[in-house]
Formats: C-alpha cells, sequence, structure tokens
C-alpha cells in the first residue's frame, strides 16, 4: 500500500461543516418531533442523545481535521465537543439527582462519568496544552461509549449495603481521573513515539500485539464443537443469572466461537508477516501485512456484527443448567468493548499507515510530547496512590481489613509499582524519549489489566467493576 | 543524589543533554564532600558488608526486587489461593502433583508465605538502604544551601543571563565614596533586589572575601520530599508487618439475646476475648425490589459485668471497643422456630369464631378451658418419604410443624401437622382447625472481628505519603544567584543563574521574567518620557533601597 503524500486541501474547507451541521440538524429536529409527542424533554435518554449527537458531528469534524489538517474544521469541533459536554453534564446531573449518589454504580453509570471525563480532559488537553489532533482519537471513543450505554441497562437501582459508602464515591472518583490521566499519557506517548520517528511498521506490530491479545482473551470463553460462552442475562429482572453465590450461568452461542478463531488468525496474519519480514529482510511482506490489517478489520467488524446480531437475539443452553437462557450484551460488556477496541486501534492504525505526514505537521513536537508524558503521569501517580488509600480505608469499613490481597488489590498495587519504577527512572536514571514513552505504555497496559482484565479474567471480592 | 547516577548513565540521547549537563553541573556544588565521604566508607568498612550494602542501596537492586514482587502477586492473583478457595475447588482445578508442588513452593498462598514476606522486607531494606546512602548529601545540600556560586558553576549552569549595567549617577551618598567600594556593582544588586522582591522572592546577600552576591530561593524543603515518600511507605510497612505478626480475624454468630467472648478463628479454634458482646437484636431491610437494602445489629458490649458500650452497626459502619473492630459481615435464619401465629377455629361447630394465637418452641397455649394446644416441632425443610418426615437442610425452605392439641374431655391428645402430612397427622380428629397467619424464624447475626493493631502505621503513612507526594510533584525549590561581573567592555554587568529541581520548563519562563524584571530595575530613574515604565519603581527611591539594604547587609 503506499504511502500517503501530504496533501495541502485548500484551507476553507466548509463543505464538511455546512454537511455535519444539516446532518446534526436534522437528526435534532427529529429527536425534537419525538420529544414534543412525549412531553419529557429534559430526560436523561434525551439529554444523552442530545450529547451523542453533539460528539458525532465534533468526532466527524475533528476526523476531518486529523485528515485534511484545515483549522476551521477544529473551531467548530471544539464547540460541538462544549455543546456535547453540556448535554452530557446534564445527564450526569440528571442521574445523579434521580440516583441520589453520584454516577458509579453500575457499568452504564460509570461509562456516563468517563465519557464526561473524556471530554472534558479533550477541551483541557486542546486549550492548554495545544494537542488539538487529540480529538481525532477521543471522540471517537466518546461516541462509541455513549452508544454502548444505549445497550446496557440503565435504571437507577438501589445501591446494596456495602456500596452505600462516601468512600465508595471517593474510591471511584479517584479511579476514574488516575485512569483517565493514565489513558491520555498512554495518548501523549504513543504521539510521541510518532514524532520520534519510530517506524510505522512498529505500530503495526503493536495494534497486531493488542488484537491478539483481545481474541486471544476472548478465546478463554471458546466452548468445545466452536461454542462462544457468555454470561446469560436474566431480561425480567435485568440482572446476570446466578448459578450460586458469585457464580454466574455461562450460556454457549454454538458456532460463534469458530467465528471468533477465524478472527484470531486473521488479526494474527499481520503479526506474522511482519515477523517474516524482519526476520528475512523483505519490504514487500509489510506491504502484505497492511494489506492483512485491512482485511483484518474487515472480519473484526463482521465479528461484532455477528456477536451483537447472536446475542440479541435467541436463547442458548447451557452446560451447567438444563435448559434455554436468554442472553444480553449488558452481560458481556468486556467482551464488547473488547471487540469494538480492536477495530478501533487498527482503524488507528490505518489513520498513521494513510496520514503519517499530516499527523506529524499536526502534532506538537516531540520533546514536548515527551514532557507533557511525564506530567501527566505527574498528576496520574499521586491520584493512583489516594485511589488505592481511599479503596483500603472502604475495604477496612466494609470486610474488616485494609489489604486482602484480592486480585484487583494487587493489580492496583502493581499499576502502581509500574509507575513509581518509571517515576524512579525518570528521575534518578533520566529515562527520557523512547523508552520512558513505552514505559508510560507499559503502565498503561496494566492500568487495562487491572480494569478489565481482572474483572473479566480473576475472580474475586471487587466485583462490581 | 542525582549527580553521580547521571554522569554513570551517559547521555544517550541528545534531547536531554541539556538537563543532564545540569544535573552533573548542579551536581558539581556536592561532588566534593560525597567523594570525601565515600573514601571514608571505604577505609572503615571491610569488603563484604560494603559490598552488600552498595548491592542493596542500588537503583538496580530496588528495580529488580520490585519486579519480583509484582511477578510473584501477579502469580498470586492468576493461580488459586488457599485462603480464599475451598480445598475442594482447588483439587478440581489443579492435578495432584500440581498441587502438591503449588503447596511446597507456596504459590497458593503467596502472599502469607515467608519467602513472599522476606521479599517485601528486602524491598523495605533496599528502600531504606537507598534513602540512607543517599542522604546524608542530601541533607547536606539541604541543610548548607550553594549560596555563592564560584566561577565553574557559573560556566556551566544552563539558564542563565548576563545584564549590563548602566552607569547611572544619581548616588551620591558618602557611604559610597569609601575606596574599593564599588558603585556600580551595588547598584546593580539592589536593583536585583528589588526585582525579586517585587516577584514575590526572598534575597540574601552573600558576603565572602573573595566575592559579593545574591542568591534567592525558594521551598527547599522540596529536596527532601523524596525522603518523605520513603519514610510514609516505610511506615506502611511497619503497619503491615505489625498486623501480620499480632493482627487477627475471626467470626463470631449471635443471635439476638445472646452474647459471647469466644471468637472462632480462620483455622477453627476459638479465642477468648477480655469482654463479651451481647446482641440486643438484628435484621435487614430491603428495597421495593427485593434487592438487600441494609443489615443492622444492635451491639452491646458487657465488660466486668456492666455493659460499656452500645452501638447500632451497619455494613461500612463497625464497633471498635479495646482495638478490637466489630463488622455486619453476614445475617440470616437461624432454621430455629421464633413464633409461630396462628387462627385457631374450633371444628365442629358452625358458630365458633376463628381466635389468633401465638406459640413458641415447647410452649402451651390453652384454647379454651377444656382443650390446650402445644408446639412440639419444628422442621425447616422437611422432606415425606416411604411415610416419614425428614428434614433435608437447616434452611427454611419447606417448612412443617408438629402440634399437640390436649383436651380434657376427650381424655387424649391429638397430633396435629401444618401442613397436613397423610398419613401421620390427625388433623381430622382436632377439635380445633388450625390456619397459619405467620411464621417468625429465628435470626443470627455474624459479625466479623479483627485486630489490627499496625493499622495506624498504615493510615499515618498513607497521609504522610500524600503530603510528600504533593511536595514531590508540585513543590518546586528553585534558586537564583545575581554576582557582579566585568563583562567583555570592562563594564559593570550582572550574571544572573537560576536552577529548578524539576518542572523546568516552567521555570524557565519564571527565569525570564526575573530577568526582565531585573532590567527593568536597572534602567535609568523613569524620565518624563516613558511613563508606563515607572509604574514599578515609583514608591521606593533608588537610593533609599540601597542604603537601607547595604546598611543591614554589613
Amino acid at each position: 500500500m503506499a504511502r500517503a503524500k501530504v496533501e495541502q486541501q485548500p484551507a476553507t474547507g466548509t463543505a464538511l461543516i455546512v454537511m455535519v451541521g444539516l446532518g446534526m440538524a436534522f437528526l435534532l429536529f427529529m429527536a425534537f418531533l419525538n420529544v414534543v409527542k412525549s412531553g419529557n424533554i429534559l430526560s436523561e435518554a434525551n439529554l444523552l442523545f442530545a450529547a451523542l449527537v453533539f460528539y458525532a458531528g465534533a468526532g466527524a469534524l475533528y476526523l476531518g481535521f486529523g485528515v485534511t489538517g484545515t483549522d476551521s474544521y477544529l473551531k467548530y469541533a471544539s464547540l460541538m465537543t462544549w455543546a456535547g459536554l453540556l448535554a452530557n453534564s446534564g445527564a450526569v446531573a440528571h442521574r445523579w439527582y434521580e440516583a441520589g449518589h453520584p454516577p458509579f454504580a453500575s457499568i452504564y453509570e460509570m461509562l456516563l462519568s468517563f465519557v464526561w471525563t473524556l471530554a472534558a480532559l479533550t477541551l483541557i488537553a486542546e486549550k492548554r496544552y495545544g494537542v488539538k489532533v487529540i480529538g481525532t482519537v477521543t471522540m471517537p471513543v466518546a461516541i462509541v461509549g455513549v452508544i454502548l450505554m444505549q445497550l446496557l441497562p440503565s435504571e437507577v437501582r438501589p445501591l446494596v449495603p456495602a456500596l452505600q459508602s462516601t468512600w465508595l464515591h471517593v474510591h471511584v472518583t479517584l479511579a476514574m481521573l488516575a485512569y483517565a490521566a493514565c489513558a491520555l499519557s498512554f495518548a501523549l506517548a504513543m504521539m510521541f513515539l510518532i514524532q520520534d520517528k519510530v517506524k510505522t511498521e512498529m505500530f503495526l506490530a503493536a495494534t497486531s500485539i493488542f488484537t491478539v491479545g483481545i481474541y486471544g482473551a476472548v478465546l478463554t470463553r471458546f466452548e468445545k464443537w466452536g461454542g462462544l460462552n457468555v454470561v446469560a442475562w436474566d431480561a425480567q429482572n435485568k440482572t446476570e443469572v446466578f448459578v450460586s453465590r458469585g457464580v454466574r450461568l455461562f450460556v454457549t452461542i454454538p458456532d460463534l466461537g469458530w467465528l471468533m478463531l477465524l478472527v484470531f488468525a486473521a488479526v494474527l496474519a499481520p503479526l506474522v508477516l511482519y515477523i517474516l519480514s524482519r526476520v528475512r529482510k523483505n519490504e514487500s511482506l509489510l506491504a502484505m501485512a497492511d494489506r492483512a490489517v485491512f482485511i483484518s478489520i474487515l472480519l473484526q467488524m463482521l465479528a461484532l456484527a455477528f456477536f451483537l446480531v447472536r446475542v440479541r437475539g435467541g436463547q442458548y443452553p447451557s452446560l451447567d443448567a438444563d435448559g434455554l437462557y436468554a442472553t444480553s450484551l449488558a452481560a458481556s460488556p468486556f467482551i464488547l468493548s473488547a471487540l469494538v477496541g480492536g477495530i478501533f486501534a487498527n482503524l488507528l492504525y490505518l489513520l498513521l499507515l494513510w496520514r503519517r505526514g499530516d499527523l506529524e505537521r499536526l502534532l506538537p513536537d516531540a520533546d514536548t510530547l515527551d514532557r507533557i508524558t511525564y506530567k501527566t503521569i505527574c498528576i496520574a501517580f499521586p491520584l493512583l496512590t489516594l485511589m488505592i488509600a481511599a479503596g483500603a480505608y472502604w475495604a477496612n469499613r466494609a470486610w474488616g481489613s485494609y489489604w486482602n490481597w484480592d486480585p484487583k488489590e494487587t493489580w492496583a498495587a502493581i499499576t502502581w509499582l509500574v509507575y513509581a519504577g518509571y517515576l524512579h527512572m525518570r528521575i534518578t536514571r533520566g529515562w527520557r524519549g523512547r523508552r520512558a514513552a513505552y514505559f508510560a505504555i507499559l503502565g498503561f497496559a496494566v492500568v487495562m489489566f487491572t480494569f478489565f482484565g481482572v474483572t473479566y479474567l480473576l475472580p474475586g471480592l471487587h466485583a462490581y467493576a | 543524589m542525582r549527580a553521580p547516577e547521571n554522569a554513570r548513565e551517559g547521555c544517550f540521547n541528545p534531547l536531554i543533554t541539556h538537563e543532564f549537563e545540569e544535573n552533573r553541573n548542579v551536581g558539581a556544588e556536592r561532588a566534593l564532600p560525597h567523594v570525601r565521604k565515600r573514601t571514608d566508607m571505604a577505609l572503615s568498612l571491610h569488603s563484604a558488608p560494603r559490598k552488600i550494602w552498595q548491592t542493596l542501596s542500588s537503583i538496580k537492586t530496588g528495580v529488580v526486587l520490585i519486579i519480583l514482587v509484582v511477578i510473584f502477586s501477579a502469580a498470586g492473583t492468576v493461580i488459586l489461593q488457599r485462603p480464599m478457595t475451598d480445598a475442594d475447588d482447588m483439587e478440581r482445578a489443579y492435578s495432584p502433583t500440581m498441587l502438591r508442588f503449588l503447596d511446597a513452593t507456596g504459590l497458593t498462598d503467596v502472599f502469607h508465605t515467608r519467602w513472599f514476606v522476606a521479599l517485601l522486607i528486602l524491598v523495605s531494606i533496599s528502600i531504606i538502604a537507598a534513602s540512607v546512602q543517599r542522604f546524608p548529601n542530601a541533607w547536606r545540600y539541604f541543610a548548607r544551601p550553594y549560596k555563592s556560586p564560584d566561577e565553574s558553576f557559573r560556566r556551566a549552569l544552563p539558564t542563565q543571563a548576563v545584564i549590563a549595567v548602566v552607569n547611572n549617577p544619581i548616588v551620591n551618598n558618602p557611604i559610597y565614596n569609601n575606596p574599593g567600594f564599588n558603585n556600580d556593582e551595588e547598584q546593580g544588586l539592589s536593583a536585583a533586589e528589588r526585582a525579586f522582591k517585587h516577584l514575590g522572592l526572598k534575597t540574601e546577600r552573600i558576603v565572602r572575601p573573595d566575592s559579593f552576591s545574591l542568591f534567592s530561593e525558594r521551598n527547599r524543603i522540596s529536596e527532601m520530599a523524596v525522603y518523605i515518600v520513603h519514610a510514609s511507605l516505610l511506615l506502611i510497612f511497619t503497619g503491615f508487618i505489625v498486623d501480620s505478626l499480632y493482627g487477627w480475624r475471626g467470626f463470631l454468630m449471635l443471635s439476638p439475646g445472646t452474647a459471647s467472648n469466644q471468637i472462632e478463628m480462620k483455622n477453627g479454634s476459638m479465642r477468648t476475648i477480655p469482654f463479651s458482646i451481647r446482641c440486643d437484636g438484628t435484621g435487614e431491610e430491603t428495597y421495593a425490589d427485593g434487592s438487600p437494602k441494609k443489615y443492622w445489629s444492635k451491639l452491646s458490649v458487657v465488660d466486668g459485668g456492666r455493659e460499656t458500650s452500645r452501638k447500632e452497626i451497619v455494613v461500612n459502619d463497625p464497633l471498635v471497643y479495646q482495638g478490637l473492630r466489630f463488622y455486619q459481615a453476614s445475617y440470616g435464619r437461624t432454621g430455629k422456630i421464633d413464633q409461630l401465629i396462628l387462627d385457631a377455629t374450633p371444628a365442629n361447630s358452625t358458630t365458633g369464631t376463628a381466635q389468633e394465637i401465638t406459640l413458641a418452641m415447647n410452649q402451651t397455649v390453652a384454647l379454651d378451658p377444656d382443650t390446650s394446644v402445644q408446639l412440639v416441632d419444628f422442621i425447616p425443610d422437611f422432606v415425606m418419604q416411604d411415610g416419614r418426615i425428614y428434614a433435608r437442610s437447616k434452611d427454611i425452605v419447606n417448612p412443617a410443624v408438629h402440634m399437640v392439641v390436649t383436651s380434657k374431655k376427650a381424655h387424649g391428645s391429638v397430633n396435629v401437622w401444618l401442613p397436613p402430612m397423610p398419613g401421620i397427622d390427625e388433623n381430622a380428629s382436632s377439635p380445633y382447625t388450625f390456619d397459619p397467619k405467620d411464621l417468625k424464624t429465628g435470626t443470627y447475626t455474624g459479625l466479623q472481628v479483627s485486630h489490627e493493631p499496625g493499622q495506624w502505621a498504615v493510615w499515618a503513612g498513607v497521609v504522610l505519603m500524600a503530603i510528600g507526594l504533593t511536595f514531590v510533584f508540585y513543590v518546586v525549590h528553585m534558586r537564583f544567584w545575581v554576582v557582579p561581573v566585568r563583562d567583555a567592555q570592562g563594564g559593570t554587568a550582572l550574571w544572573v543563574g537560576g536552577t529548578a529541581n524539576r518542572n523546568r520548563d516552567a521555570f524557565e519562563l519564571k527565569f525570564k521574567t526575573v530577568v526582565e524584571q531585573i532590567r527593568k530595575e536597572l534602567q535609568p530613574e523613569p524620565a518624563a518620557t516613558a511613563p508606563a515604565d515607572a509604574t514599578t519603581v515609583s514608591g521606593t527611591s533608588v537610593s533609599r533601597t540601597v542604603s537601607r539594604t547595604t546598611i543591614a547587609g554589613r
């Protein structure tokens, strides 16, 4: 695939703005008609829908900006992000008021707060640090977040006794902030690597390893005869089905396992081709690897589509109990976000592959990025520390001990140690540039594992999120 | 503390030479005493302990130890752990040989094995060694700040500027007329003093036999911050170790009205505590949808025969007494009957009215002057098989009650079962029919009891760490030096230098404003042509400030 050359587009580019504006006006008008019919204007769902429309508009413009570098897109994109953030804040406030506690108690509420934080951080990064292109990355994530929210059960659930604590809110707020800062440091470290002239094929390898990891994790649920195990969902009570206390009932969706295996092979192909090209020093294999990425994206989308269709419709048998059980996307939030995340990462790689010249022009210089990465971690680390401390204090009140070596706790401590290692290396050993960037990326990988991996793979007390 | 490390590491990235140079040069001011110290130690210590000490205190050892901790704790989350898993589950998950291996190596209980504890202790020792190794220099640096920069230091400092002092003939004060006094230098330094004062920085005049300069700094404590963090970590570890040595956890199950001082430990043994806990009531509240909302227990402490404390505990709010904490951990039904409420109706008369009676276990209640009923048995979960009744479990799933109705008239007693048991009950011949209204079964509260004498060290450590981290990341130690020098033309100039221990890009901006401000102050008294610039200087006339600070300084 030919590397795209820098294309200088005319700087006006009003066509896209007009199109996005018209599209949004249409969507909002349709929504307004609906609302007038139902007579309830300021409900949470409506606010969220407005946020979605604004974020989508902002995302389109940010993408337009990312691809063409037209500055006027950026102005309107920020404006829409502001509008989306406003609507999102309304939704958060509404939720908070309705539930009587800050929105952190379920995955839906966490996502609501996460998207809000992400939009706020985007604006801060853009205005304060001049990282203009960041919206190209964060807005699609926000859009996916809001869409995921539509699929998750959203009614206000009362808090079980263990969660009725102020310390929960302190702990979760700190966790969200810390993780958001870690995510930001990761994105900045990636940008640093782009500006530091790391070869594009290195990103290919990284993306492939990430995607292979995702499908490897999904395939841990592979069942004999090609099925895929997912958690059963009780649609009436809107809860997962439990066999006994803490043990979820899994149902097997037939043949989905084979599809996942196929996609696993497809995402493995670019990695294999990359390794071959390194071993044989053959550049043409790299071009093939890029093509394989393209194919794997299509297959991943297919897998996602099939996953959505099969999970939403139909009842499936289980190995642990007789009868057929339904399942729901709400029961498999991690698989869903993993599939979406994989596609997103690969699309980002394509963006880099085709538009590297533009990206390099738009991003701040490597030195600045390196420094901002460090500063972000300087913010993340104290937050992580306080998050763990608040969690320990809460555990001490709820479970009778401040440290139980629960998997979540242990992995939080591991995350803390990794970032402590980063800081020591940077401060006492003077690690800068690439080594520090790789370390920051490792740190975020551990954060992701602590957040998703532990909940998905390892059992423990910390079953809420 | 930083300098020797960096010098050894070398510059592998051109981006950072700048900062390294600065580190090395800032280090120069400390390098000499450091070297002396090293040789002292080499003489006084034997080589083996010295080597061990050096190994322990090196960053590399610390990192290796931390990596080991990370690997083993990660293993502890992946491998099933004994304390949290049933023995049966363990056997199901691993093959016997595998299980034997895991047990032998302690991998089934990583966090409590001796070698993991040893590893944590090694980490602590490494932190102590690294801190002790680096502390004297840092302390010297902190206690005796480098105030009067020599020439080599001045040459090498990366953030510096030279400002020419324009000769200003306004000062005509007698004290300046003594020989050897340089009017320009004095003017320059006092201008710098005013500039720092304007920017809110305190200054100090440093007068040495061979030099005459100005020093200004802020937040020197920031240099010690990293030791605060390390100390806090050690405090947390201490608390942790104290708890693992002297702390214990147990369980106490109480029904309302009962008291106990026997705590059941994890291994099944009992522990006697010096006071008793009495449960005065327990219960649960549920939301409208049936999910639990609140579990509560009313507890009283009976110490030395009298009640000394009383509290209603809920999840997240324990009772604390004499260092022991009692947590609401579980709540449930005992499977014993507390109260049975029934409607009793005379069987043979159509006019008889129902009367509500309440029965407790083995209690007899008179239904009329001749007839009485007694509750004799309660089965929480019955099954009927081959004409006999069995109890399947202690959970209240399928309850049955057995009552005996005694009638003086009939001179006999009748066995009544609810629900009716065909072939066993004699309900048909009972003078009364019974209609169950409510069944109140006994409840119990499960209390988690824990004794963690070290937790105060942990919380103190956490607070200290928060303070330390704030200083480490957000409080910058910045220093400025102003030295009068001769410029290339032979005129007087001010050499201004500065460093900060972190956040150097922000510091460079600050340095620029300082230099700008000094320039502004150095400008001759404002003429009528530049009124805008004059505002900052007006109010304090140059000569007055000079004389005051000079007198104070000498």
